[in-house]
């Protein structure tokens, strides 16, 4: 036997809680402070459901509807008019300039503001109508169509900014400029985390089909901005350790690294015996729950006991690392062990020109999987409390930018309308909401700000969006700003 | 402080105060019950600033402040004339001394009626008995009105008496120790000798002490005593160099120093001048007034230095962009808006960014006086956006002296042959004879320009079939050789890229020669032209074979049958014809053929057109030339002389014309090539030598009038109100100077002795360093809405002495670490921890974790393998793959992390590693350090598992934990107690008791049993890391080691300043 593995065994209990006068506190007490990051629980708004560790007191505001929430963000501003806007009129429109009615002198990106016109460019691709709701899909989006009875889609989202960097900062952190704290900062600042093995917000990067030069992402889509950095996303890699420093060294097994934090955690332990600071008390428990992260992480990360059937929903892409399907089975597993948050970055869908060569490949990314992580959530009943969120930063112009012919085209940036979908705890299964003109370019009823849908995703999960603030630089900071914003009340069930 | 850690303190003191048998009491009970609970008698009067103002600001001044257009009920309780006028519903807010006569009072008491109480409960706000409590009271004695605290002056008011003046080594202590007998506290004992010089050294100079050091100090404290040793330690930290390196840290935040642009491509930005520029300021303890002045506006002192300019880069270091599509004004507006923010935050401690879009909720500052701000920064001698370069003008160059004297040999070398260039032009000038331009006409005429005989245009890309060949044996129609190209098929010669292109003017006519081989014809010729990189225009000949282009278009256009075979045949085409308008520039030429042979030579354009390295006989053929091009590419003068008729030019001007045209006179180019070759290279040289020179971004400011800046309606760049000048806030002092209100007008009104703001701001992050949490506590908000300090008068004092001492940064910072105050040790008592979780009363000495760049410096140096270097570009230690990749932009030139390799790069300290502010070093994050992308004043301190993961296994630390063992092999003796010893005096600075040596040898006992059964596993561990281990060490034992390195540097107590 492993002179470390019986010495453990012995050890451990001796020394590191026996060792009498270890805190003061007796083993009980130690145990309950290891096995808590921060402060006591507050009580679970459901029965069944773990409580919150380390959220803000008075949270949640009222009864969430869902407890977690995964976010599939497709960076870039994939096309609504070629995947779920569909405006049969602008066909007989082709080449024809877009009305200067529509467009209104709304300010556009250098990319376009010089070009002499603005022809239109309808979609190539045909639209049906999927389940009981008639929800229109596009032909390059077959498998979500299917989920065209169990999702709320938003037609009418909108935002100010109309160029990557700041837009997708925007719509992560509630602000143009870089500095505050994402969505999931924000969720696991104010409702703590649910397990204690894993983070509370994690974020993952999947892999793209686009040869063209995708957009960049920023650490700061999923940061704590001036919230502490502990409520940041945590990114789970494809390359190398999933967690960051997760493994061992080399050369330093499961049981020596035991050995060594049962080392530094009894001298720690001293140590707090001479300062009685409770931050060294905070340490032990850092360190004991480092430990444990080093099963439940890998554990997570494999999908080997995942049964065919559910492998085979994902499609074959699941068994490559790093694949939107396999980041996609990895969100469920993770939401599966109450991860609070995660949030998918998936990037690639700036199509300016070649929408017909770049397009089909993004989505055939995330089509399928997106379809699979809903149905496979709803399969385990998981669906009832957990949200799933699928969108960009912003949308693409109707008119064409550079070549236009019936078969390829390009599109530039279009911040005032773009289609969201939300599905699972407390949303409205099959309805589309809110409508934008014939031209797919201006909201012409119910228009949602981005604001708004993050406003949706906290009251969900049981945030009055107006109350979770933080005081920064003497105010009261929120993620949906200062100005009036409100859940979308039409597609709450 | 972070939540966190306060948080888990109460959760603990509860859990102790449980287990001490005290009940359920809690240790977060609000002061405010406690002082209800005090006999009324004894109560000091209520302090306005202090106690009232902020209960207002925070609840009630968001509908009754500063912004009139959200006033509700025309009560405005910011002023004193608001809060006790009458309003038009005849109620008075504050009566003094009538409590039933005050709205106010009577509103905030309405518990039984929603609709009337305040503050609504819409506003999420509300009072807590203590709260109302106080304000009563305060309008029962009178109700005191002043301004909120930090607008007023500073005013050094003698420390105050004490209970036990022997306590207090100066004039902090007082301060402190007044207030620790108001509470009720007892300060703690003096810290123990070998501890205090850890904290000292930590905080002064970032590194801790070595064992030798501790020794040392231990000794002299013995000679001479503790004061004095301490004091002569102190004075001896901040003589070292690595005491600017460390304050430059806290700086950098402050600045969003980093090594990137930080939006969108976030590409690579050289901008460590700047960084070095800090360290330097601070090591030469420059007075923190000029230190203020020459990073706002070292450009405006009269003929800045070098070192001055460099300072400016304070006001570019932030984030900027060139996203495609973005709009320009867009972007410049945000750039501004980022200086005017940060100044605001670092200079005056002030949220000035609020009163962008609107007048400032609660502090008096208007969106007007916003834009006014804004209005200083707004003149920039530079873009807006940053081209995704490094060098984004402005920018300077910050050579070595070796670069120097390179600079300087390459000017003079430039001089002197400029100036042998000019002598040569003029002995041609002397030498040319007018003659030549006798009874010459000046009227343009079309002559041939050839491109192409028997050579291709210089530097010009050639590929594809045929060679030249030579006669007899083959046709040659001009020089000796001609192009043979053989087919079968489809055959060409392509010609791409010459070093000049051949222009078009108007009605220009393309050439070539062909000879079709008479036996073996091709099918088609064809000859094709390149304009932009796009081949798209062709002419051809014969069959319709080569099916490139859009038929019948220019792209593709038929000249005709076949040209006679068995001759040379000119073929000409109109420009025109294949779509070459005047003014295209060609930079390609093919000859194409569809099977057979064909011979061709001599090909170019009929033109009158100057073509580029064409060359002139005399004067009056270059005259003719230029007029039939405008005179392109002349000077303007010179264009003009053109233009004269050749009988109205003076003599001047006929001199001025021939200078202009000796370098295109056939003769003159012989003479003048070699010289001019020989200045291309020094040129090019020049060129390389000054790529290679760092550079670093500073404000400069534009020429002429500065830039009008506007009011922006909501603060967006597209919306402009009114014109506004430079004007500075009106409730701070006006500058007392007329001199021009510029940046350094700005800066010289921020050091002015009236100044409220600047000195305080200054003097409490420097105590926020040392301390932990500033006395205000909130160190970017003085406002209304920031936490009022702690110590209101010690803020004050150290404000008014720190300019007193000429703003003497030095001098301040061992003011601090002499306090008898900074001296206590920092053990806490359950009691001080019930009543003051955060020490903000100090009743006990500084004790919290150490920054990311300090953990990381601290563990190197612990091993003896810091490499300790000042300044220099920024270096790239490891970390773990794909991190850059995983966010980047493909086109970014930092989307691939390529660590450095060398101890003298990686093993540096933390200040010098890389910033890429998209995905900054996780070495440094995790730990809390800020991305930089903004400006940070105070950082959050968090205790997790990351953090946990990083420093056991982040293969830095394990090198180090190595490097540690491997160095107490060669500095101690051979018995594990000497270097068990020896390693924990390395990393905590006191000699270990027994209990921590038993605990490290039942370990070291585990580990060493464990690798020698596991060789292979111990040399994986042993070998990670820049520097190999010692070949000499037998592996098992150096890993057995290298683990308890790897546990002594996790150790709480190391972690800590304590």
């Amino acid at each position: 036997m492993d002179p470390i593995r019986e010495h453990i065994d012995v050890e451990t209990r001796r020394h590191f809680f026996g060792r009498a006068g270890v805190l003061g506190l007796g083993g009980l007490a130690l145990t309950d402070l290891l096995s808590r990051t921060a402060r006591a629980a507050e009580p679970a708004p459901r029965p069944d459901w773990p409580a919150g560790i380390g959220g803000l007191p008075g949270l949640p505001h009222f009864a969430p509807t869902a407890r977690r929430a995964i976010y599939l963000h497709m960076n870039g501003g994939p096309s609504q008019h070629d995947l779920l806007d569909y405006k049969p009129k602008m066909d007989a429109l082709f080449d024809k300039d877009l009305p200067e009615s529509i467009r209104q002198g709304q300010r556009l990106t250098t990319m376009t503001s010089g070009q002499a016109r603005f022809p239109i460019a309808p979609t190539r691709y045909k639209f049906k109508q999927h389940g009981q709701s008639g929800m229109w899909f596009s032909e390059l989006l077959p498998n979500m169509a299917k989920l065209a009875d169990d999702i709320a889609l938003i037609k009418t989202t909108w935002t100010e900014a109309i160029n990557h960097d700041p837009a997708v900062t925007y719509i992560c952190t509630g602000n143009q400029l870089p500095g505050r704290p994402s969505l999931g900062a924000w969720l696991s600042y104010g409702l703590g985390a649910m397990n204690e093995n894993l983070p509370a917000f994690v974020v993952m990067t999947p892999k793209f089909s686009t040869k063209a030069s995708p957009q960049a992402l920023y650490n700061r889509l999923w940061g704590a901005g001036f919230l502490p950095s502990k409520y940041q996303g945590v990114a789970l890699r494809s390359q190398g350790d999933p967690v960051l420093f997760l493994s061992n060294p080399q050369g330093v097994d499961k049981a020596v690294r035991r050995r060594s934090l049962d080392a530094i955690n009894r001298l720690n332990a001293k140590q707090f015996d001479s300062f009685a600071d409770p931050e060294t008390q905070a340490r032990i428990a850092q360190y004991e729950m480092a430990f444990r992260m080093q099963m439940s992480v890998p554990e997570l990360a494999d999908i080997s006991n995942e049964p065919k059937h559910v492998l085979d929903l994902y499609g074959p892409e699941v068994h490559t690392p790093g694949s939107f399907a396999r980041c996609a089975l990895l969100a469920r597993r993770l939401a599966e062990r109450d991860v609070r948050f995660v949030q998918l970055f998936h990037r690639g869908w700036d199509q300016h020109g070649n929408v017909a060569g770049d397009l089909p490949g993004q989505c055939n990314d995330v089509d399928r999987a997106s379809y699979a992580l809903v149905t496979d959530l709803k399969q385990r009943g998981m669906l009832d409390d957990t949200l799933v969120i699928w969108g960009g930063e912003f949308g693409r112009t109707i008119y064409c930018q550079g070549a236009l012919s019936r078969e390829n085209y390009g599109r530039d940036h279009h911040p005032k309308c773009f289609p969201v979908w939300l599905a699972g705890g407390g949303i409205k299964a099959g309805i589309t909401y809110g409508e934008t003109d014939e031209f797919g370019y201006n909201v012409v009823e119910n228009p949602v700000h981005i604001h708004d849908v993050n406003a949706t995703i906290l009251h969900c999960m049981g945030i009055d969006h107006y109350r979770l603030t933080y005081k920064f630089q003497g105010l009261d900071v929120r993620l949906t700003g200062v100005l009036d914003q409100a859940p979308v009340k039409g597609i709450l069930a | 402080m972070a939540l966190g850690l306060r948080l888990s303190a109460l959760a603990c003191a509860g859990l102790m105060a449980a287990a001490a048998g005290l009940g359920a009491a809690r240790a977060d009970e609000e002061r405010g019950d406690g002082e209800k609970a005090k006999p009324a008698a004894k109560l000091p009067p209520v302090s306005f600033a202090h106690e009232v103002r902020p209960i207002l600001s925070e609840n009630c001044f968001a509908c009754h402040g500063f912004d009139a257009e959200q006033r509700k009920g025309g009560l405005r309780l910011d002023t004193r004339e608001g809060a006790f006028e009458t309003l038009k519903s005849g109620e008075t807010a504050v009566v003094p001394g009538d409590l039933d006569e005050s709205a106010l009072i009577f509103r905030i008491e309405l518990d039984d009626d929603p609709e009337m109480m305040m503050p609504p409960k819409e506003s999420g706000k509300s009072l807590t008995p203590a709260e109302i409590d106080l304000l009563k009271r305060w309008v029962a004695e009178g109700a005191h009105w002043g301004d909120h605290w930090s607008f007023e002056p500073p005013v050094k008011v003698d420390p105050p008496e004490i209970k036990d003046p022997e306590r207090a080594l100066n004039p902090i202590d007082s301060f402190i120790l007044a207030r620790l007998d108001a509470e009720g506290l007892e300060p703690a004992e003096r810290a123990k000798p070998a501890r205090l010089l850890r904290r000292v050294y930590l905080d002064l100079i970032g590194l801790p002490p070595t064992p030798a050091d501790v020794d040392a100090f231990l000794a002299s404290v013995e000679a001479g005593g503790y004061d004095a040793a301490y004091e002569k330690t102190v004075d001896r930290l901040l003589a070292s160099p690595r005491y600017g390196e460390h304050m430059a840290r806290f700086w950098l935040d402050a600045a969003r120093y980093g090594d990137t642009h930080g939006l969108h491509l976030d590409n690579f930005r050289e901008m460590w001048a700047y960084r070095d520029w800090v360290v330097r300021a601070f090591n030469a303890n420059k007075p923190f007034d000029q230190f203020i002045i020459e990073q706002l506006a070292g450009d405006l002192l009269p003929n800045p230095t070098l070192d001055q300019l460099i300072a400016t880069g304070f006001n570019r270091c932030h984030v900027s962009t060139s996203e495609g599509g973005s709009i320009e004004e867009e972007v410049y507006v945000r750039n501004v808006v980022d200086q005017v923010d940060t100044n605001g935050t670092v200079f005056l401690g002030l949220t000035i960014a609020c009163s962008r879009c609107h007048d400032h909720k609660f502090d008096p500052i208007t969106q007007k006086e916003y834009y006014q701000l804004f209005a200083f920064f707004n003149n920039i001698d530079g873009p807006a956006l940053d081209g995704n370069a490094s060098r984004w003008a402005p920018f300077i160059q910050t050579p070595t002296d070796e670069q120097k004297a390179a600079l300087e040999a390459s000017d003079k070398q430039l001089a002197e042959l400029r100036a042998r260039l000019a002598d040569e032009t003029a002995k041609l000038a002397a030498s040319y004879d007018p003659k030549l331009d006798e009874n010459q006409s000046e009227e343009p005429q079309r002559g041939d320009f050839v491109w192409i005989d028997d050579a291709f245009p210089e530097g010009a890309a050639v590929q594809g079939d045929g060679a030249f060949v030579a006669g007899p044996d083959h046709p040659v129609q001009s020089g000796g050789v001609a192009l043979r190209i053989e087919a079968a098929g489809l055959k060409q010669k392509v010609i791409e890229n010459p070093a000049a292109k051949l222009k078009i003017g108007a009605d220009d006519v393309l050439f070539a020669h062909v000879y079709l081989d008479p036996a073996n014809p091709p099918k088609e010729i064809m000859l094709q032209w390149r304009v932009g990189g796009q081949w798209s225009h062709r002419a051809f000949w014969g069959e319709n074979l080569i099916d490139w282009g859009k038929d019948g278009t220019h792209e593709r256009t038929r000249f005709g049958d076949q040209p006679a075979r068995g001759e040379w045949v000119r073929l000409e085409i109109p420009a025109k014809a294949v779509g070459l308008e005047p003014g295209t520039e060609i930079d390609g030429w093919a000859f194409t053929q569809f099977d057979g042979v064909a011979y061709w030579d001599k090909a170019g354009l009929l033109t009158q057109t100057p073509q580029r390295g064409q060359t002139y006989d005399g004067l009056s053929a270059w005259v003719r030339a230029k007029l039939a091009d405008d005179g392109a590419g002349l000077a303007e003068p010179i264009k003009a002389i053109l233009k004269k008729p050749q009988a109205e030019r003076s003599d001047d001007d006929r001199k001025a014309l021939l200078e202009a045209f000796l370098p295109d006179w056939t003769e003159g180019r012989k003479a003048l090539e070699p010289i001019r070759a020989e200045l291309a290279k020094a040129e090019a040289e020049r060129k390389t030598l000054d790529g290679s020179i760092s550079t670093t971004l500073i404000f400069r400011e534009r020429k002429g009038d500065p830039k009008p800046a506007y009011v922006l309606n909501r603060g967006e760049y597209d919306q402009r109100g009114d014109e506004v000048g430079r004007a500075l806030p009106a409730f701070l002092p006006p500058p007392t100077d007329d001199a021009p209100l510029d940046r350094l007008a700005f800066a010289r009104w921020l050091i002015a002795p009236e100044q409220p703001l600047t000195a305080r701001v200054a003097v409490n992050r420097f105590w926020q360093q040392v301390f932990g949490i500033g006395l205000v506590k909130t160190s970017e908000d003085f406002g209304a809405q920031g936490e009022p300090p702690s110590h209101p008068e010690l803020l004050d004092w150290l404000a008014v002495q720190f300019q007193e001492d000429g703003w003497d940064v030095k001098r301040f910072m061992k003011r601090l670490v002499m306090s008898s105050t900074y001296r206590q040790s920092s053990k806490i008592d359950p009691a001080s921890l019930a009543k003051d979780p955060e020490n903000r009363l100090l009743a006990r000495g500084p004790r919290f974790r150490l920054d990311a760049e300090t953990l990381r410096d601290q563990a190197f140096y612990v091993g003896g393998m810091l490499v300790e270097e000042v300044g220099g570009p920024s270096v790239k230690p490891p970390q773990p793959a794909g991190l850059w990749e995983a966010v980047a932009y493909t086109d970014s030139n930092t989307a691939k992390f390529t660590a450095d390799t060398g101890v003298d790069k990686v093993h540096r300290r933390s200040l010098y590693t890389f910033w890429k502010r998209t995905s900054p070093p996780p070495q440094m994050t995790t730990l809390d350090a800020p991305s930089r992308e903004s400006c940070q004043v105070r950082r959050e301190r968090t205790n997790t598992p990351l953090q946990a993961l990083l420093l056991l296994n982040e293969p830095q630390y394990i090198e180090a934990s190595r490097d540690l063992a491997e160095r107490v092999f060669r500095e101690a003796g051979s018995s594990p107690e000497e270097r068990l010893t020896l390693m924990f005096r390395l990393a905590t600075s006191r000699a270990p008791d027994a209990a921590d040596l038993e605990e490290l040898r039942a370990a070291l006992r585990d580990f060493t049993d464990h690798y020698a059964e596991r060789p292979d596993a111990a040399r994986e561990l042993i070998n990670i890391g820049e520097v190999k281990p010692d070949p000499k060490l037998d592996p098992s034992e150096l890993a057995a080691w290298t683990m308890i390195g790897n546990v002594i540097l996790n150790l709480d107590e190391v972690l800590t300043k304590g």
